[in-house]
């Protein structure tokens, strides 16, 4: 009951920064800061010289075994690659050239790399990739050539069944994704992952490769399996160990020629330092505070130079691992909690210059603002299931508060012992209004996993990965990056007889009949229910074939001399084999949930019970885009929608994800792989969107589908509880076969606004763990403010926005995304 | 009591994830019908104990189905949009079920109290892990004592925590029986000066302050919260605050709280084809910050 409208912390910042003001956070941040200014606005540069070099010892290794000419790559880049140490920070350690930056995988895309970067040069998007002539001319003249007709997404696009190629490409060379049962394996050799960091603070490489020197030694040399497949298996563990600690030495002899030439005596001791902790780790265990920091930042950055992994390697459960030698340097007087800050700023610094470059327009159009998920785990459980939040949750969600960038991601796992303080910081963290934390419920994702099979220290100690995901890192054993089935096409296909809107004629789906000749309800869904299946079994047949044509051309000897399981077996991380003890996760992401459903509740409503609308009304209507039916479009808008807690609605899209969780069961087994269903879109809304016609629900044609498990755009019109209670009316509870659903919530700042605010949000979110949902994020900002920054982008340079799993800069998205995050529902209070 | 359950009474809105009234996660439930007139009502709708029906021209796509709907004529369509002769119009609201675009609207519907209270219970695990629980307003709540009070018992029934925000102009009987439902009540006081008081609301406060002190004297453990809309040109100066501040006080209130002046209700005076009473009106907000630290050397302004 006030007037004046309130603003987030981050935008009382932007408004003083137009004011002239200074950031309240620079004085305790000032490294950060300096450090941001040298590449803030930039352009990300690409960097070919991973791709060249690794591209280099494929040439030279023909006929090897995959992963010992993995390893032979690696160890060239690390012997090889220029080393830079940057501008004040404490940390060594990139993947490419200074500033900001973004590096190439020819493995996936050489084959179309040079023309694709060619067009990026020209591309006039909202985030722009700079590439120079002399880069171009290196790919194209020296990277591609080796590649064509030996890719992955070659390879698959030879694989796959004409009908499924038909639901996932727009062109024979399968480089125009049809966004109807779309794969993403083709631009990531894996999905989201997360390293056992642990194991390279506390051990190191040296004891690892000793691990893998002892096991070689006693393998019996009369057995071929050994002999073909252990051996080579051990062999490029050994060459990646030693790879990635020639790689640390560079930059130790890089730090101290660097501080001989450095006049500031402030510099050249941190120099100086910086060189002694190269020389120790990660070779060896971290003994400091400050060397497991620098130890799991080689790792992080290694591993980008691998593989590139699902939308960026993810950082695992930072204060638990950094745990112990946190407080043994604080108890020892050492090291201070703003020396820890600093160090924090840095690696997050560090992050934010490196950018996840997608070639494809797949990937470019599910992934839009440069998205990232290295994300941060924090809180949760220990592995015997007593609360884990310790002081080192508290000073990484300080730091994230005072942060002016959208790096890291951070993910908070909650759950129903969490304390109020933490409950109480991660509130306020959310108010900053920059779209983190992420929230992960314990209480729905570890008594799912159980029944999954994984075993319960394992899941109690899981960690977030990428969007939505979450990995055991030492027992979850599937790396193939996962699909996407449009839930909008398929309704579009029981309205047009299996065919599109975009497509006229061309018969995509399945025949179900001419939807006039539907008498009921019944005969109605019945039939979407069909289309439905059918693309989920495109989607599965994808997915295996994915699977399997994988591993002939990925390994991953870094991320695999890290799992206790590859280690144990001697298999690959990337083998199509099972991993003994190993759990397979996957799944395929149903898009457009929300209108699906509002969608199908329109049709129930004012065709079949009100027969307000007769069905071919609906279909001319929808074939003109609604164009002079303005007064049908509003009777359909009007039918009960998904968000409201009305089960009128909620209970349609129950039965729709019950229907795909059923699919799951019955077919997953004969995969020997879990594939559930998760209902995350990312950005995959808006190319999913354009793809299909108008909808009943009222949407029109093109336009962007509703996000991951959220209301459609506007369509929620009871407030952020009765939005959270659909959630959980229309989850299926009774199949295991359901995997992340991804909840976004917009509040306006008003209503989250002093300890009051704080204290309603922290009871909000004790319901979201009380009501077993897996994920739930937050948007808190004004409408205005996202209107004002589309018409001054220069001014809101800055202004950090949450999308789907990742906060991104608003300016770095397409107009389309923009408008679709502005149209989503501000949740106010009077 | 099955009684109480199927009493009705006229709604006008039902505010989920309200914060600011009353502990907690609230629902507010907005009972229609008000014995003040005050001059800066931001809920006009709210005033009369009847539903009223509206236009919303921002909504609205001029197709002409409420004209053609109408069977006593009054309305047209002119170049300001649809026209409505009020002398006609008998309130059938045949004009809303006829609007396609929710252009033509009512505000207000009959409801029983046991549809309310299943619609306030959808939130109860909101309230379990916040304090929070069901406010009623208004307009002003007692007055529809009978369907109020209905309310307030089905609540309590039901273990669902309440609050009411009340202008407390009504039968002293009809205040304390509410109070004894509750656990929690906020009122307004507008003005302390009764003329001034009559001026602007159309009312005398006298019933107003002596019902608070009737309430304090029968439930002195009853949370009372006590608060002033703090309108420019009727209450906005040291004295006025002043004066209710040490009533706040002296009653044994357990908060005071000033809220500013605002013009959220502007549109919805356009939406019933009035016009609106304060004009430009605007609160200094300096002023309203002293007023408000005024207040705070008195009593808190949140219990």
């Amino acid at each position: 009951m006030s007037c004046c409208c309130a603003l987030s912390t981050q935008e009382k910042i932007l408004q003083d920064k137009a004011a002239g003001k200074e950031n309240p956070n620079r004085a305790k941040h000032q490294r950060l800061f300096d450090i941001l200014e040298t590449f803030d606005g930039m352009a990300p540069i690409v960097d070919a010289d991973r791709a060249l070099l690794f591209t280099q010892t494929m040439k030279e290794t023909e006929g090897q075994p995959l992963e010992l000419r993995w390893a032979k790559a690696l160890m060239n880049i690390a012997q090889n690659i220029p080393v830079h140490i940057d501008y004040r920070q404490l940390l060594a350690g990139r993947c490419g050239t200074t500033g900001r930056y973004g590096i190439l995988y020819p493995e996936l895309d050489g084959d179309f790399m040079a023309d694709a970067l060619d067009s990026l040069a020209e591309a006039k998007t909202a985030a722009p990739i700079s590439v120079s002539p002399e880069i171009a001319a290196i790919v194209r003249n020296e990277i591609t050539p080796y590649w064509k007709g030996k890719t992955f997404h070659e390879d698959l696009n030879r694989s796959l069944p004409p009908e499924v190629h038909h639901l996932a490409y727009n062109d024979e060379l399968g480089i125009k994704t049809r966004f109807v049962v779309s794969e993403n394996a083709s631009y990531r050799s894996s999905q989201q992952w997360v390293l056992d960091y642990a194991k390279v603070i506390d051990r190191g490489f040296a004891s690892i490769k000793a691990e893998a020197q002892a096991k070689l030694d006693a393998l019996d040399p009369l057995s071929p399996m050994d002999t073909l497949k252990k051996r080579p298996f051990l062999e490029a563990v050994i060459i990646t160990c030693d790879a990635i600690v020639i790689w640390a030495h560079r930059h130790a002899e890089l730090a101290r020629s660097m501080a001989a030439e450095e006049k500031d005596p402030v510099r050249k001791k941190e120099l100086l330092q910086i060189a002694k902790h190269c020389e120790r780790v990660p070779e060896f265990p971290a003994r400091t505070f400050r060397e497991a920091v620098q130890a799991q930042w080689f790792a992080q950055m290694f591993s980008r130079l691998e593989q590139r992994t699902g939308t960026i390697i993810s950082n695992g459960r930072m204060d638990q691992y950094f745990y112990r030698l946190y407080k043994q340097d604080i108890e020892a007087g050492v090291i201070t909690d703003d020396d820890v800050l600093e160090l924090l700023d840095c690696m997050w610094v560090g992050m934010a210059q490196f950018t996840d470059i997608s070639l494809s327009p797949g990937g470019m159009a599910t992934q839009e603002g440069y998205a990232h998920w290295e994300a941060v785990t924090i809180g949760g459980q220990t592995r015997d299931g007593k609360d884990a939040t310790n002081e080192l949750s508290y000073l990484i969600l300080k730091s994230r508060q005072a942060s002016p960038m959208p790096y890291p991601d951070l993910a908070t796992r909650i759950h129903s012992r969490s304390p109020q303080r933490f409950l109480w910081e991660i509130a306020e963290t959310i108010k900053v209004g920059q779209g983190y934390p992420k929230l992960f419920n314990d209480e729905e994702i570890i008594p799912l996993h159980l029944a999954k099979g994984a075993p319960l220290g394992d899941i109690f100690d899981y960690t977030a990965s990428g969007c939505a995901e979450i990995r055991m890192p030492n027992r979850d054993t599937m790396t193939s990056s996962c699909g996407q089935v449009n839930l909008g096409a398929a309704l579009e296909m029981v309205l047009r007889n299996g065919r599109m809107k975009k497509y006229g004629d061309e018969l995509i789906g399945l025949e179900t009949g001419d939807p006039r000749s539907f008498s009921t309800w019944e005969e109605f869904w019945q039939a979407y229910l069909k289309q439905q299946e059918h693309l989920l079994a495109a989607s599965y047949v994808e997915q295996c074939v994915i699977h399997h044509t994988r591993a002939r051309h990925f390994a991953g000897p870094l991320a695999s001399c890290l799992h206790d399981l590859c280690m144990a077996s001697c298999m690959d991380l990337h083998t199509d084999e099972k991993i003994p003890g190993g759990i397979d996760l996957g799944f395929v992401d149903i898009i457009g949930f929300a209108t699906l459903v509002d969608s199908l509740s329109a049709v129930k409503k004012c065709v079949y019970e009100d027969q307000a609308i007769s069905m071919d009304e609906l279909l001319r209507a929808l074939d003109d885009d609604f164009e002079g039916h303005e007064a049908l479009r509003l009777r359909l808008t009007r039918a009960p929608r998904f968000g409201n807690n009305d089960m009128y609605a909620d209970s349609i899209g129950l039965a729709v994800d019950r229907a795909a969780q059923q699919y799951c069961h019955k077919y997953a087994p004969e995969t020997g792989l879990h594939i559930d269903i998760r209902t995350v879109s990312v950005t995959a809304n808006v190319p999913h969107g354009k793809e299909v016609g108008a909808l009943p629900c009222g949407r029109k044609a093109w336009m962007p589908f509703s996000d991951g498990s959220s209301p459609a755009q506007g369509a929620d019109l009871n407030g952020p509880t009765q939005s959270i209670i659909s959630n959980y009316n229309t989850k299926n509870w009774d199949y295991n076969e359901r995997a992340a659903r991804l909840l976004n919530i917009k509040f306006s700042p008003k209503c989250l606004e002093g300890d009051s605010g704080t204290e309603k949000l922290v009871s909000f979110i004790r319901v979201f763990c009380d009501l077993k949902l897996w994920h739930l994020q937050f948007n808190v900002i004004n409408r205005e403010t996202l209107l004002a920054a589309q018409e001054d982008p220069k001014r809101y340079r800055n202004l950090i926005i949450r999308i789907a799993g990742y906060s991104a800069y608003f300016t770095e998205l397409s107009r389309d995304l923009q408008n679709d995050l502005i149209s989503r529902t501000e949740q106010t209070t009077i | 009591m099955l009684a109480d359950a199927m009493e009705k009474g006229v709604v006008f809105n039902v505010q989920k994830y309200s914060v600011h009234d009353g502990p907690g996660i609230r629902t507010i439930v907005f009972l229609k019908g008000c014995p003040l007139r005050c001059r800066w009502c931001s809920n006009p709708e709210s005033q009369k104990p009847a539903p009223d029906i509206a236009w919303n021209d921002t909504l609205c796509i001029g197709c002409q189905s409420c004209v053609r709907a109408c069977p006593e004529h009054a309305l047209s369509l002119d170049s300001q949009g649809i026209h409505k002769n009020h002398d006609l119009c008998i309130g059938c609201a045949s004009c809303v079920r006829a609007c396609p675009a929710d252009a033509m609207f009512l505000y207000g519907g009959e409801s029983r109290v046991k549809d309310v209270i299943d619609d306030v219970e959808k939130d109860s695990l909101f309230y379990a892990r916040s304090g929070g629980g069901l406010t009623l307003s208004g307009g002003e709540p007692l007055f529809q004592s009978k369907f109020a009070l209905a309310l307030l018992r089905e609540a309590k029934e039901h273990h669902i925590h309440r609050a009411m925000e009340s202008c407390a102009f009504c039968p002293e009987d009809t205040f304390l029986a509410a109070a004894e439902l509750l656990n929690y009540l906020l009122v307004d006081v507008k003005c302390f000066d009764s003329e001034k008081h009559r001026y602007f609301t159309g009312q005398s406060n006298t019933l107003i302050l002596s019902n608070i002190r009737a309430v304090r004297r029968a439930f002195p453990q009853l949370k009372l919260h006590l608060r002033t809309p703090v309108i420019p040109g009727v209450n906005d100066t040291e004295q006025d605050i002043a004066a209710i501040a040490s009533f706040a006080k002296e009653v044994g209130a357990n908060a005071y709280e000033l809220l500013p002046y605002h013009k959220m209700g502007e549109t919805k005076y356009r939406f019933l084809g009035k016009d609106y009473p304060m004009g430009d009106a605007a609160l200094d907000e300096t002023r309203f910050k002293s007023l408000q630290e005024l207040a705070a050397k008195v009593l808190p302004s949140t219990p």
